[in-house]
């Protein structure tokens, strides 16, 4: 179907075959009529990292993320995880946790009740939700509806549904907005934590000087197309931050 | 499908939706009943027909929340946003939808049962205790209860398959209002020049079931067999519809 080339994987050590690629999104592009939303994106994620996603808004970058879990079809070319559509994997939830809005739960119903009923869909045992509750710190809210919650708490509570299957990527749209100082240092912690277990983590963020203390590589999109991708390090050689390269490449909103 | 259905199931009883519909269907149950056996005259009131009629009305206020408590099964999460972690982990979307549509018409049956009870029994007891005559025998009740109940839980489907086409939750659920109260009314009773089609659509199908009109309306089973009918056509159609849409 899609042809299928190298040319936008991030450089690594020439021992990581393509064996270990988590994600390979390959010449995908999504159209809504005129509007070119993801424009031939072409990129692939190794186990073990942090990766930021990055680009201003609008860029496509959620969209792009929706297609690769899933919920939006390509126009064309594909968007893999584990070499695999993510509507073809045979236990998605044990395998990718994903976070796309902050504000995904209905306002009447408990956060435990949210996780149960999500636990009961994947056929995780109860005790995981209890385990996810007490990673993620908001058992003292649990039985709480979900309206009498903070931004912070809602953004823990969708964390902790992505980390109920205990998988190996996580994928997480803006998972720092609404987070307060204490709160971003413990997602950051959480992250390398995560990523230090030999898992992934795909993160997409505008802000900029939180994405540079978090991730080690970085794929930054503008118009849907793919401006600039590689290590952190080595895009910020020479003494310049990650927010001067941002803005040096990509142009001003239309 | 269990796995799913169990997760629709707490879904359901996890928020004051659901409880609060039932208990808005049973006054409003009770309410019509009343105001029809103590409202109308007596002489409006000892036929069989009008008798099952007035009965009926726990058939008809059953269907309209049983679609209702449906349509809302699917659009509430597409406007609370949970649908996305629901498709999530479970990515085959027809089995979510099947799932719904399971657990609606359990909920539903539940529904409908409690609505043709309510307004069978206070039915039957405000013509009795006005003095007017009640025609209506064993066979009768049976079909009233076991009628409204079929016809809640297969309306319960139709309300899945909608809410799942139409995906907005107000326009979904004013749509359903509007045809049970007022679409199906016009085209049954009012335009004469329609004919009879009027008793082929899906409210008064329900209707026939519980035994309603017999002259004017289908016999109980082909209402019933043409309400399935109905309700497999509406869930498939949002299944078809909800795989191949991007998710909102």
């Amino acid at each position: 179907m899609a042809k299928r080339d190298d040319e936008g994987a991030i450089p690594v050590p020439p021992d990581d075959g393509a064996r270990d690629r988590v994600v390979t999104v390959t010449s995908l592009t999504k159209r809504y009529g005129e509007l070119v939303a993801v424009d031939d994106l072409t990129f692939s994620l190794h186990s073990g990292t942090v990766t930021g996603f990055l680009g201003p808004n609008g860029a496509g970058k959620t969209t792009t993320l929706r297609m690769l879990l899933g919920l939006a079809e390509p126009t064309a070319g594909e968007a893999l995880i584990f070499g695999r559509r993510y509507r073809a994997l045979d236990d998605p939830a044990r395998r990718v946790g994903a976070v796309l809005e902050s504000a995904d739960f209905h306002p009447g119903r408990t956060g435990r009740d949210h996780l149960r009923a999500l636990a009961l869909a994947a056929e995780i045992p109860s005790s995981r939700v209890e385990e996810v509750l007490a990673l993620v710190e908001i058992e003292a809210v649990a039985d709480r509806r979900v309206k009498t919650y903070s931004l912070g708490m809602r953004q823990r509570l969708g964390l902790a549904g992505a980390l109920l299957g205990d998988p190996e990527l996580l994928v997480l749209d803006e998972p720092a907005n609404g987070l307060d100082p204490a709160g971003v240092h413990w997602l950051r912690r959480f992250l390398r934590w995560f990523a230090e277990q030999g898992r992934t983590v795909l993160v997409s963020s505008h802000m900029l000087a939180e994405a540079a203390q978090t991730v080690d590589q970085v794929v930054i999109i503008d118009g849907g197309r793919r401006v600039a991708s590689g290590r952190l390090d080595e895009l910020t050689e020479r003494g310049r931050t990650l927010e001067d390269v941002f803005l040096g490449l990509t142009g001003p909103a239309p | 499908m269990r796995a799913e259905l169990r997760a629709e199931l707490l879904k359901q009883r996890s928020t004051r939706t659901g409880l609060g519909l039932f208990a808005a269907m049973a006054g409003l149950v009770l309410l019509a009943v009343l105001l029809h056996s103590f409202g109308l005259p007596a002489r409006d009131l000892g036929s069989t027909s009008r008798q099952l009629m007035v009965l009926g009305r726990g058939e008809f206020l059953g269907a309209l929340f049983a679609a209702l408590i449906g349509a809302m099964s699917i659009t509430a999460e597409i406007r609370h946003g949970t649908i996305r972690p629901t498709f999530l982990v479970t990515p085959r979307r027809g089995r979510v939808v099947a799932a719904k549509v399971s657990a609606s018409v359990l909920i539903g049956a539940g529904f409908g049962l409690v609505a043709g009870a309510i307004a069978t029994a206070a039915g039957a007891a405000a013509l009795r205790a006005r003095g007017i005559d009640v025609q209506l025998d064993g066979s009768d009740y049976v079909l009233l209860v076991a009628g409204s109940l079929a016809a809640a839980a297969l309306w319960a489907a139709i309300g899945v398959g909608v809410g799942a086409l139409v995906r907005h939750q107000v326009p979904t659920l004013i749509g359903i209002c509007a045809w049970l109260l007022f679409v199906e009314g016009l085209l049954v009773g009012d335009v004469a020049s329609l004919g009879d089609v009027g008793r082929f659509l899906p409210g008064a199908a329900a209707a026939a079931i519980s035994g309603q009109e017999p002259g004017t309306l289908l016999a109980p089973t082909v209402g019933l067999i043409l309400l399935t009918l109905y309700a497999a056509a509406a869930a498939l159609t949002g299944s078809l519809a909800t795989s191949r849409r991007d998710v909102l």
